[in-house]
Protein backbone atom coordinates (compact mmCIF):
# COMPACT_ATOMS: atom_id res chain seq x y z
CA UNK A 1 0.00 0.00 0.00
CA UNK A 2 1.70 3.47 -1.00
CA UNK A 3 1.70 6.25 1.27
CA UNK A 4 -0.94 7.71 -0.33
CA UNK A 5 -3.77 4.99 -0.28
CA UNK A 6 -2.80 4.78 3.20
CA UNK A 7 -3.41 8.67 3.46
CA UNK A 8 -6.54 8.39 1.46
CA UNK A 9 -7.67 5.22 4.05
CA UNK A 10 -7.23 7.23 6.97
CA UNK A 11 -10.45 7.39 9.57
CA UNK A 12 -12.32 10.27 9.61
CA UNK A 13 -15.12 11.55 11.81
CA UNK A 14 -17.88 12.69 9.91
CA UNK A 15 -18.89 16.02 10.73
CA UNK A 16 -22.24 17.12 9.08
CA UNK A 17 -23.45 20.86 8.08
CA UNK A 18 -25.65 19.98 11.73
CA UNK A 19 -22.95 19.50 13.47
CA UNK A 20 -21.11 22.32 11.96
CA UNK A 21 -23.83 24.70 12.46
CA UNK A 22 -24.37 23.51 16.05
CA UNK A 23 -20.29 24.16 17.04
CA UNK A 24 -20.98 27.79 15.09
CA UNK A 25 -23.62 28.70 17.29
CA UNK A 26 -22.01 27.92 20.73
CA UNK A 27 -19.45 30.76 19.18
CA UNK A 28 -22.15 33.75 18.49
CA UNK A 29 -22.72 35.23 21.97
CA UNK A 30 -26.79 34.58 22.74
CA UNK A 31 -27.76 32.82 19.89
CA UNK A 32 -31.28 31.11 20.15
CA UNK A 33 -30.58 27.77 19.01
CA UNK A 34 -32.63 24.97 17.67
CA UNK A 35 -32.66 21.44 15.86
CA UNK A 36 -35.74 19.18 14.94
CA UNK A 37 -35.69 15.99 12.84
CA UNK A 38 -38.67 15.89 10.17
CA UNK A 39 -39.77 13.12 8.23
CA UNK A 40 -38.79 13.71 5.04
CA UNK A 41 -35.77 13.28 2.82
CA UNK A 42 -33.45 15.73 2.67
CA UNK A 43 -33.79 16.69 -1.25
CA UNK A 44 -37.52 17.36 0.13
CA UNK A 45 -36.47 19.62 2.96
CA UNK A 46 -34.07 21.69 1.22
CA UNK A 47 -35.84 22.45 -1.45
CA UNK A 48 -37.84 24.58 0.88
CA UNK A 49 -35.74 25.42 3.58
CA UNK A 50 -32.89 26.28 1.41
CA UNK A 51 -35.30 28.39 -1.12
CA UNK A 52 -34.33 31.69 0.24
CA UNK A 53 -36.51 33.27 -1.84
CA UNK A 54 -39.57 31.25 -2.19
CA UNK A 55 -39.82 28.94 0.66
CA UNK A 56 -37.92 30.92 3.98
CA UNK A 57 -40.87 33.59 4.02
CA UNK A 58 -43.26 30.61 4.25
CA UNK A 59 -41.83 29.75 7.92
CA UNK A 60 -39.62 32.21 8.99
CA UNK A 61 -40.88 34.70 11.55
CA UNK A 62 -38.59 37.73 10.68
CA UNK A 63 -39.24 37.61 7.11
CA UNK A 64 -42.20 38.78 4.92
CA UNK A 65 -40.17 38.54 1.48
CA UNK A 66 -36.29 38.31 0.61
CA UNK A 67 -34.43 38.53 -2.72
CA UNK A 68 -31.24 37.45 -4.19
CA UNK A 69 -29.68 41.07 -5.54
CA UNK A 70 -26.06 38.92 -6.02
CA UNK A 71 -24.74 36.13 -6.52
CA UNK A 72 -20.94 34.84 -6.57
CA UNK A 73 -20.64 31.03 -6.21
CA UNK A 74 -21.47 30.09 -2.27
CA UNK A 75 -21.64 34.11 -1.68
CA UNK A 76 -24.86 36.10 -1.48
CA UNK A 77 -26.30 39.42 -1.32
CA UNK A 78 -29.76 39.26 -0.21
CA UNK A 79 -32.41 41.94 0.82
CA UNK A 80 -35.28 41.06 3.04
CA UNK A 81 -38.25 43.02 4.22
CA UNK A 82 -39.76 41.86 7.41
CA UNK A 83 -44.08 41.53 8.95
CA UNK A 84 -43.83 45.26 9.84
CA UNK A 85 -42.46 46.57 6.67
CA UNK A 86 -38.71 47.15 7.65
CA UNK A 87 -36.08 46.00 5.16
CA UNK A 88 -32.58 44.76 5.78
CA UNK A 89 -29.51 43.45 3.68
CA UNK A 90 -27.99 40.77 4.17
CA UNK A 91 -24.53 38.72 2.99
CA UNK A 92 -24.84 35.21 2.94
CA UNK A 93 -22.80 31.91 2.14
CA UNK A 94 -25.19 29.36 1.04
CA UNK A 95 -24.91 25.82 -0.59
CA UNK A 96 -26.65 22.86 -0.44
CA UNK A 97 -27.55 21.89 3.34
CA UNK A 98 -25.73 25.15 4.68
CA UNK A 99 -26.72 28.68 4.73
CA UNK A 100 -25.16 31.72 7.12
CA UNK A 101 -25.99 35.10 7.02
CA UNK A 102 -25.26 38.31 8.62
CA UNK A 103 -26.99 41.83 7.73
CA UNK A 104 -24.71 44.93 6.47
CA UNK A 105 -25.25 46.35 10.01
CA UNK A 106 -23.42 43.40 11.55
CA UNK A 107 -26.54 43.06 14.20
CA UNK A 108 -28.30 40.28 12.85
CA UNK A 109 -27.09 36.77 12.36
CA UNK A 110 -28.48 33.67 10.98
CA UNK A 111 -27.54 30.15 10.37
CA UNK A 112 -29.69 27.05 8.66
CA UNK A 113 -28.33 23.66 8.25
CA UNK A 114 -29.79 20.31 7.41
CA UNK A 115 -28.14 16.89 7.08
CA UNK A 116 -29.74 13.64 6.25
CA UNK A 117 -30.93 11.52 9.39
CA UNK A 118 -31.22 8.14 7.67
CA UNK A 119 -34.45 6.05 7.27
CA UNK A 120 -36.00 9.23 4.88
CA UNK A 121 -35.66 11.81 7.81
CA UNK A 122 -33.85 14.69 7.89
CA UNK A 123 -32.08 16.93 11.27
CA UNK A 124 -32.53 20.59 10.87
CA UNK A 125 -30.73 23.21 12.58
CA UNK A 126 -31.70 26.82 13.15
CA UNK A 127 -29.92 30.15 14.72
CA UNK A 128 -30.23 33.25 15.31
CA UNK A 129 -28.56 36.30 17.08
CA UNK A 130 -28.56 39.67 17.60
CA UNK A 131 -25.65 41.45 18.93
CA UNK A 132 -27.79 44.50 20.37
CA UNK A 133 -30.14 43.59 23.15
CA UNK A 134 -29.07 39.86 22.59
CA UNK A 135 -29.15 38.87 26.43
CA UNK A 136 -32.98 40.49 26.40
CA UNK A 137 -34.04 39.33 23.28
CA UNK A 138 -32.62 35.69 23.11
CA UNK A 139 -35.73 33.87 25.24
CA UNK A 140 -37.99 35.64 22.67
CA UNK A 141 -35.54 34.16 19.80
CA UNK A 142 -35.43 30.66 21.38
CA UNK A 143 -39.38 30.39 20.79
CA UNK A 144 -39.13 32.36 17.37
CA UNK A 145 -36.45 29.40 15.90
CA UNK A 146 -38.48 26.44 17.62
CA UNK A 147 -41.22 28.07 16.03
CA UNK A 148 -39.93 28.09 12.37
CA UNK A 149 -38.79 25.07 12.62
CA UNK A 150 -42.26 23.72 13.64
CA UNK A 151 -43.72 25.65 10.70
CA UNK A 152 -40.75 23.97 8.54
CA UNK A 153 -41.44 20.74 9.72
CA UNK A 154 -45.24 21.14 8.81
CA UNK A 155 -44.38 22.28 5.12
CA UNK A 156 -42.25 19.49 4.65
CA UNK A 157 -44.30 16.22 6.67
CA UNK A 158 -47.47 17.74 4.45
CA UNK A 159 -46.56 16.46 1.29
CA UNK B 1 -10.04 35.33 11.69
CA UNK B 2 -10.21 38.27 14.24
CA UNK B 3 -13.75 38.57 12.62
CA UNK B 4 -14.73 35.26 13.54
CA UNK B 5 -13.42 35.57 16.30
CA UNK B 6 -15.67 38.88 16.92
CA UNK B 7 -18.77 36.87 16.20
CA UNK B 8 -18.97 37.40 12.47
CA UNK B 9 -20.82 34.45 11.29
CA UNK B 10 -19.30 34.72 8.08
CA UNK B 11 -16.19 34.58 8.77
CA UNK B 12 -17.09 31.33 11.14
CA UNK B 13 -18.30 29.54 8.19
CA UNK B 14 -15.01 30.18 6.17
CA UNK B 15 -13.12 29.32 9.21
CA UNK B 16 -15.01 25.90 9.97
CA UNK B 17 -14.11 24.94 6.50
CA UNK B 18 -10.98 25.17 6.96
CA UNK B 19 -10.77 23.31 10.35
CA UNK B 20 -13.37 20.78 10.12
CA UNK B 21 -11.64 18.08 7.55
CA UNK B 22 -8.15 18.65 9.31
CA UNK B 23 -9.69 17.85 12.72
CA UNK B 24 -11.93 15.30 11.39
CA UNK B 25 -8.76 13.40 10.41
CA UNK B 26 -7.42 13.95 13.46
CA UNK B 27 -10.46 12.87 16.05
CA UNK B 28 -10.37 10.00 13.55
CA UNK B 29 -7.09 8.47 13.82
CA UNK B 30 -6.97 8.51 17.74
CA UNK B 31 -10.82 8.12 18.64
CA UNK B 32 -11.93 5.59 15.85
CA UNK B 33 -15.24 4.65 16.14
CA UNK B 34 -15.68 7.56 18.57
CA UNK B 35 -14.59 9.77 16.24
CA UNK B 36 -17.71 11.80 15.51
CA UNK B 37 -18.55 12.46 19.23
CA UNK B 38 -14.75 14.00 20.14
CA UNK B 39 -14.93 15.77 16.51
CA UNK B 40 -18.20 17.42 17.59
CA UNK B 41 -16.93 18.58 21.25
CA UNK B 42 -13.86 19.55 19.86
CA UNK B 43 -15.47 21.79 17.27
CA UNK B 44 -17.83 22.89 20.23
CA UNK B 45 -15.18 23.77 22.31
CA UNK B 46 -13.00 26.06 19.68
CA UNK B 47 -15.93 27.86 18.11
CA UNK B 48 -17.27 28.53 22.13
CA UNK B 49 -13.50 29.58 22.87
CA UNK B 50 -12.22 31.28 20.17
CA UNK B 51 -13.24 34.75 21.25
CA UNK B 52 -10.78 34.37 24.11
CA UNK B 53 -7.90 33.43 22.43
CA UNK B 54 -5.52 35.71 22.56
CA UNK B 55 -3.49 34.79 19.71
CA UNK B 56 -5.28 34.27 16.62
CA UNK B 57 -1.54 32.18 14.77
CA UNK B 58 -1.88 29.58 18.34
CA UNK B 59 -5.26 28.98 16.56
CA UNK B 60 -3.87 25.89 14.68
CA UNK B 61 -1.88 24.79 17.63
CA UNK B 62 -4.56 25.41 20.31
CA UNK B 63 -7.38 23.33 18.21
CA UNK B 64 -5.17 20.41 17.97
CA UNK B 65 -4.66 20.17 21.07
CA UNK B 66 -8.37 19.98 21.69
CA UNK B 67 -8.48 17.43 19.66
CA UNK B 68 -6.65 14.88 20.78
CA UNK B 69 -7.50 15.67 23.85
CA UNK B 70 -11.27 15.08 23.33
CA UNK B 71 -10.29 11.83 21.03
CA UNK B 72 -7.89 10.72 23.82
CA UNK B 73 -10.47 11.19 26.24
CA UNK B 74 -13.60 9.46 24.34
CA UNK B 75 -11.43 6.57 23.36
CA UNK B 76 -10.25 6.17 26.94
CA UNK B 77 -13.77 6.26 28.47
CA UNK B 78 -14.95 3.61 25.78
CA UNK B 79 -11.63 1.21 26.85
CA UNK B 80 -13.08 1.49 30.41
CA UNK B 81 -16.75 0.69 29.94
CA UNK B 82 -15.60 -2.00 27.65
CA UNK B 83 -13.37 -3.19 31.37
CA UNK B 84 -16.40 -2.52 33.15
CA UNK B 85 -18.66 -4.46 31.18
CA UNK B 86 -16.05 -7.29 31.75
CA UNK B 87 -14.38 -7.50 28.73
CA UNK B 88 -10.87 -7.15 28.20
CA UNK B 89 -10.12 -3.94 27.21
CA UNK B 90 -7.09 -5.47 25.15
CA UNK B 91 -9.35 -7.92 23.34
CA UNK B 92 -12.35 -4.92 22.97
CA UNK B 93 -9.97 -2.68 21.54
CA UNK B 94 -7.09 -4.59 20.11
CA UNK B 95 -7.46 -6.66 16.92
CA UNK B 96 -5.91 -9.62 16.82
CA UNK B 97 -3.35 -10.61 14.45
CA UNK B 98 -5.53 -12.56 12.38
CA UNK B 99 -8.23 -9.98 12.42
CA UNK B 100 -5.87 -7.87 11.13
CA UNK B 101 -5.07 -10.27 7.94
CA UNK B 102 -9.00 -10.26 7.48
CA UNK B 103 -9.15 -6.38 7.40
CA UNK B 104 -6.31 -4.61 5.83
CA UNK B 105 -7.18 -1.20 6.49
CA UNK B 106 -5.55 1.50 8.29
CA UNK B 107 -8.36 1.32 10.71
CA UNK B 108 -7.66 -2.01 11.47
CA UNK B 109 -4.13 -1.40 12.30
CA UNK B 110 -5.10 1.68 14.45
CA UNK B 111 -7.48 -0.26 16.99
CA UNK B 112 -4.35 -2.51 17.76
CA UNK B 113 -2.69 0.70 19.47
CA UNK B 114 -3.70 2.09 22.77
CA UNK B 115 -5.17 5.66 22.32
CA UNK B 116 -2.13 7.52 23.16
CA UNK B 117 -0.04 5.83 21.32
CA UNK B 118 -2.49 7.01 18.22
CA UNK B 119 -2.81 10.50 19.77
CA UNK B 120 1.47 10.01 19.01
CA UNK B 121 1.33 8.67 15.68
CA UNK B 122 -1.21 11.29 14.65
CA UNK B 123 0.89 14.44 15.73
CA UNK B 124 4.34 12.76 14.81
CA UNK B 125 3.10 11.41 11.48
CA UNK B 126 -0.17 12.42 10.41
CA UNK B 127 0.91 16.25 11.48
CA UNK B 128 4.68 16.62 11.50
CA UNK B 129 5.25 17.75 14.96
CA UNK B 130 8.90 17.40 16.61
CA UNK B 131 9.27 14.78 19.16
CA UNK B 132 9.54 17.80 21.38
CA UNK B 133 6.25 19.12 20.13
CA UNK B 134 4.51 15.91 20.79
CA UNK B 135 5.47 15.95 24.31
CA UNK B 136 4.75 19.12 25.11
CA UNK B 137 1.44 18.69 23.84
CA UNK B 138 0.76 15.66 25.40
CA UNK B 139 1.96 16.77 28.85
CA UNK B 140 4.57 13.40 28.71
CA UNK B 141 8.37 12.81 28.38
CA UNK B 142 10.22 12.79 25.62
CA UNK B 143 11.48 9.52 25.77
CA UNK B 144 7.64 8.50 26.24
CA UNK B 145 7.23 9.74 23.12
CA UNK B 146 9.56 7.74 21.22
CA UNK B 147 8.95 4.80 22.40
CA UNK B 148 4.99 4.91 22.01
CA UNK B 149 5.57 5.76 18.36
CA UNK B 150 8.23 3.45 17.99
CA UNK B 151 5.58 0.51 19.15
CA UNK B 152 2.97 2.48 16.72
CA UNK B 153 5.29 2.44 13.39
CA UNK B 154 5.77 -1.39 14.23
CA UNK B 155 2.06 -2.13 13.75
CA UNK B 156 1.83 -0.45 10.27
CA UNK B 157 5.57 -2.34 9.29
CA UNK B 158 4.01 -5.27 10.12
CA UNK B 159 0.65 -4.66 8.21
CA UNK B 160 2.32 -3.56 5.22
CA UNK B 161 6.68 -4.73 5.27
CA UNK B 162 8.86 -1.88 3.36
Amino acid sequence: MSEAQRTERWPSARIDAVVRLRALAAGVRNAAYAERVIAAPFDAVWAIYGDLERGVPRFEWSVRSLAITRRDGEALEIESSGPLGSSAQFRAIWRPGWCVMRDLRGIGQIGMAAAPEGEGRTRVAHFEGSRRLGALLRPFLQRRVEGDLARLAALCEVR
Amino acid sequence: MLAAQRGDVLAMSLLMDRLAPWLARICGGIALEHADDAAQETLVQVFRDLRDLREPEALRGWARRIAVRESVRHAQRAREQATRAGGDAAEVLRAPPGDLALAPDVRAVLAQLAPEQRAILVLRDLEGLSEEEAAAQLGVARGTVKSRLSRAREAFARRWPA
